[in-house]
């Protein structure tokens, strides 16, 4: 049987992504993986770089590579903000393993505690999160 | 005077030149309206991150205390950020924020602050360079089309050597789009970030009703303090990412600008060089009409 639908919208700095009504969406807060069905409670949530998943019904899914972000369910409507989202597709494995490669080395440099080391760590946990996306 | 054969040469040369300038002219009218349009998509991201901080800070009761949010007790090194092209051939686009950036530097100085450079653009590393201010770090290679990811580097940088304690001020200089003929520079304090920024209420969005989803019922994951902790530097990135934006447009504007500038005087240099060719050519035939007339003259 079809679930109920409720309007997600995925905005990026760069525009709006996606605009439309899914039975589910699934994604990833700091505290771990989350999935949204109609009626969910309000909810502000912090996102960290995962898959994104929405599901228009069971068998149709749109997927983007998200970076981090900013959930936020309201009116039986879901707000997804993100830093970045990419269609798995139009990952570049080879151009992700070289930002990976630099985030490590960055972080083998950094000083203890410093901002310095917190980017580098933050960069490194996206670019694996999104080199495991697009190897599928 | 110039022969008809070199009037024609430097005709086509101009000829030439036109043609690159107005084929410049037209990349720049068409990147132009894109960098338009990725102002405005920005705008609804801005307004959703503001709410979204709006409503964490007021079930937070306060905003917490984080590091870039702190004046420094003194300040004693100044980074200046500036926001140039990577490509010239733009007009004053980039020598007003290099003008603009260095003069703010000698006040600095002159009031005995220490002055580090950070550049966006290679127009702005290059020239820094060749005063000898050797930039602290420089971001080149995507101004012609800036992602979100350049400004978060950029901040990233900067948020660094803030918190760091390396620099107690960061200043930015860019320039601000008006209108594809208007640019101005703008100067823009980014570090400390003024808590006033943040919660200061857009009018338009200020609704009681939000408000009221602040306090009831919502669930936080993780505690609101914490969503601040993460909300609040993004603010520092959409300021970066909205300064390279609007340069993006500005150069755009300022090289059709240009472009057309040239353009306009090439034609009207082809006018004058064919008036000039015609002249030569007239009297080239008067010349010849008058030997004529001169050898008929001497036969008869």
């Amino acid at each position: 049987m079809a679930r109920s639908k409720f309007q997600v919208e995925v905005l990026t700095p760069e525009g709006e992504v996606f605009n439309d009504e899914v039975e589910m969406l699934s994604t990833r807060t700091v505290a771990g993986s989350i999935g949204v069905l109609a009626h969910h409670q309000p909810l502000l949530a912090m996102l960290d770089p995962t898959e994104l998943r929405l599901y228009r019904s069971e068998s149709e899914v749109v997927r983007f590579a998200q970076g981090e972000g900013y959930l936020q369910v309201a009116d039986n409507r879901a707000l997804v903000l993100v830093e970045e989202a990419h269609a798995p597709e139009e990952l570049d494995v080879a151009d992700l393993e070289q930002r990976l490669s630099q985030a490590e080395e960055t972080l083998k440099g950094a000083e203890k505690d410093s901002e310095a080391q917190r980017v580098a760590q933050r960069d490194k946990r996206r670019w694996e999160a999104f080199l495991r996306i697009a190897r599928g | 005077m110039a022969s008809q054969r070199d009037v024609k040469q430097r005709i086509t040369s101009v000829q030439n030149i036109e043609k690159i300038t107005r084929a410049m002219q037209m990349v720049a009218a068409a990147r132009l309206r894109r960098a338009e349009q990725r102002i405005a998509a920005l705008r609804p991201y801005a307004g959703a991150i503001r709410r979204m901080t709006r409503q964490a800070a007021a079930a937070a009761e306060n905003v917490p205390s984080l590091p870039i949010l702190n004046e420094h007790e003194s300040v004693e090194t100044v980074g200046i950020l500036l926001v140039t092209g990577d490509r010239g051939l733009a007009g004053a686009f980039n020598s007003q924020i290099l003008r603009a950036g260095l003069q703010t530097a000698a006040e600095h100085e002159a009031e005995g602050r220490n002055v580090v450079f950070f550049a966006s653009g290679r127009r702005g590393v290059s020239t820094l360079r060749f005063r000898n201010r050797e930039p602290k770090a420089e971001w080149v290679g995507f101004t012609d089309r800036p992602s979100y990811a350049n400004a978060r580097d950029i901040a990233a940088g900067l948020m660094t050597a803030y918190v760091d304690g390396e620099v107690d001020l960061v200043e930015v200089f860019y320039n601000g789009y008006i209108s594809p003929l208007t640019q101005e520079v703008r100067r823009e304090t980014l570090l400390p970030l003024q808590q006033a920024t943040i919660l200061d209420a857009d009018p338009a969005a200020e609704e009681g009703e939000e408000r009221e989803h602040a306090r009831s019922l919502v669930e936080y994951e993780p505690d609101p303090e914490e969503i601040l902790h993460r909300l609040v530097p993004d603010y520092v990135e959409i300021s970066i990412f909205r300064a390279l934006l609007e340069s993006t447009a500005s150069e755009h504007g300022a090289r059709m600008t240009a472009m057309r500038n040239a353009s306009d005087n090439a034609a009207e240099l082809i006018d004058d060089l064919t008036l000039e060719m015609n002249r030569a050519r007239q009297a080239d035939i008067t010349q010849e009409i008058m030997e004529v007339v001169a050898g008929a003259e001497s036969i008869s």
